[in-house]
């Protein structure tokens, strides 16, 4: 691409660094003479040189015919009625519109930018609290420590208490024994001095108990006889 | 200088030295070429705006081989629109009254499409003459109506853009004449064509940025049927 804007012979004839645009274009009176004429004409013929040099010009070419009134004038008339309105009516929205393409390309810039750096402080807060997490595992560390101790703990004392009570089983079981060893003998004894007792009960003794009881009957329903 | 009125549709000519060339390539002056900045003015801006846009709805109903148009049709339109809105301002020769550039630019540009659709896709392409769901009877009949309504497509994108151009500009030329000959006779009269002249102006800007669409989305439109 031929750069047809730089100056061939007159400048450096290099692109970097980039010399900065203008702000604004060159001031133009009228949207068409531009205001070097008019400060140009200034020290001969004051502010309103260029006017009476725009006047007697446009009527020396229509006096003379130099510029013939013919169709096109008319015409001419009509377009440049036509541009005047459309550039002022849409001029200024025209060209806000331009800037605001503009600065949305450099707001989009910056967005970029700006999404990277909340990015990074976010990773640099979450980076803090990873540091305090790993600061806090000493006492995660001593707490499980206490866990796992209680948990030892627990255990042996439920040995211990198994034991005391498989030695008490064991322990009652003789008692038992004992128990019922010494309650089978004395059950043994009390049959035996019964038996004993019975066997000696003589058949004459027997009848005698008998008629006693017989005797004690009969008075027994007497007295209930009589007290009914 | 009196003015006839074949004088505005003349090939332009200084001293016997042609400048049709010139008149033709003079739009690409106008346009900005493009800067290395980041953040152009505004015409720069505005220009690569509007050229984004015009090949954005130029480029989406299209496949991925029809981007390759994407450059030639892109500067064409902006050449015909150009061409044409210059051609509004007074004394003014405007290329694309004249019918032979419009046919150079329509034929060959129409032909590039047929002979593509009938290179990559024969079949589909032919198959474009007739429509789908006709009637078996009519076919004969249809197949001779699309070959010639084929054929016919050059030939109706360079005539419409000369003759609404023409015709638009001669309009112009012959109402500005009845003013400006009813000024002396009927003022009032001459008011009211004055206003119709305006109107006229404002129609005539329009058509003249239609025109250019309207040549460049019919070829784009030929474009998607043959790629």
């Amino acid at each position: 691409v031929l750069h047809s804007t730089r100056l061939l012979h007159t400048s450096q004839q290099c692109s970097a660094p980039v010399p900065p645009l203008p702000e604004k274009g060159g001031e133009v009176r009228h949207g068409l003479i531009p205001e070097e004429f008019f400060q140009f004409l200034y020290p001969k013929t004051g502010v309103t040189g260029p006017y009476m040099l725009g006047t007697g010009l446009l009527l020396y070419l229509l006096s003379k015919e130099i510029y013939v009134v013919n169709h096109e004038t008319v015409a001419s008339a009509c377009i440049l009625a036509v541009i005047i309105y459309a550039v002022k009516k849409f001029g200024s929205d025209v060209a806000a519109f331009a800037d605001k393409l503009n600065e949305e390309k450099v707001a989009s810039a910056l967005a970029v930018k700006n999404e990277a750096i909340k990015d990074l402080e976010t990773a640099i807060e979450q980076e803090k609290k990873e540091q305090w997490r790993a600061e806090g595992h000493s006492f995660l560390f001593d707490a499980k420590r206490n866990n796992v101790a209680m948990l030892l703990e627990t255990n042996y004392r439920e040995r211990l208490m198994t034991v005391y009570s498989e030695v008490k089983k064991r322990l009652d079981y003789q008692v038992a024994m004992q128990n019922l060893k010494r309650q089978k003998e004395q059950d043994h004894m009390i049959q035996w001095v019964e038996k004993s007792v019975v066997q000696s009960i003589t058949p004459q003794q027997q009848k005698e108990s008998i008629a006693k009881c017989i005797l004690d009957l009969k008075a027994l329903s007497r007295s209930a006889q009589a007290a009914a | 200088m009196n003015l006839s009125f074949f004088d505005q549709f003349a090939s332009p000519c200084l001293m016997g030295i042609p400048l049709i060339l010139i008149s033709t390539l003079f739009p690409s002056l106008l346009i900005p070429s493009r800067n290395n900045r980041w953040l152009t003015n505004r015409l720069s801006t505005l220009q690569s705006w509007f050229i984004n846009l015009i090949t954005k709805q130029l480029m989406i109903p299209l496949n991925k081989n029809g981007h390759k148009w994407a450059l030639i049709l892109t500067s064409l339109m902006t050449f015909l629109l150009l061409i044409n809105l210059l051609g509004l301002l007074p004394y003014t020769f405007t290329p694309t009254t004249q019918l032979s550039m419009n046919m150079a630019l329509a034929i060959p540009l129409w032909l590039a499409t047929l002979l593509t659709g009938l290179r990559n896709q024969p079949s589909a392409s032919l198959g474009h003459l007739l429509p789908e769901g006709t009637p078996t009877p009519l076919i004969p009949a249809l197949i001779l109506i699309e070959t010639t309504s084929l054929l016919i497509r050059p030939l109706a994108l360079g005539v419409r853009l000369t003759a609404n151009l023409t015709a638009g500009h001669l309009l112009i030329q012959l109402i500005a004449t009845a003013t400006s000959t009813l000024l002396p006779i009927m003022p009032t009269i001459s008011i009211l064509t004055i206003l119709i002249l305006l109107l006229l102006t404002i129609l005539e800007v329009a058509v003249a940025m239609i025109q250019a669409y309207v040549f460049v989305l019919l070829l784009s439109l030929y474009l998607q049927e043959n790629i």
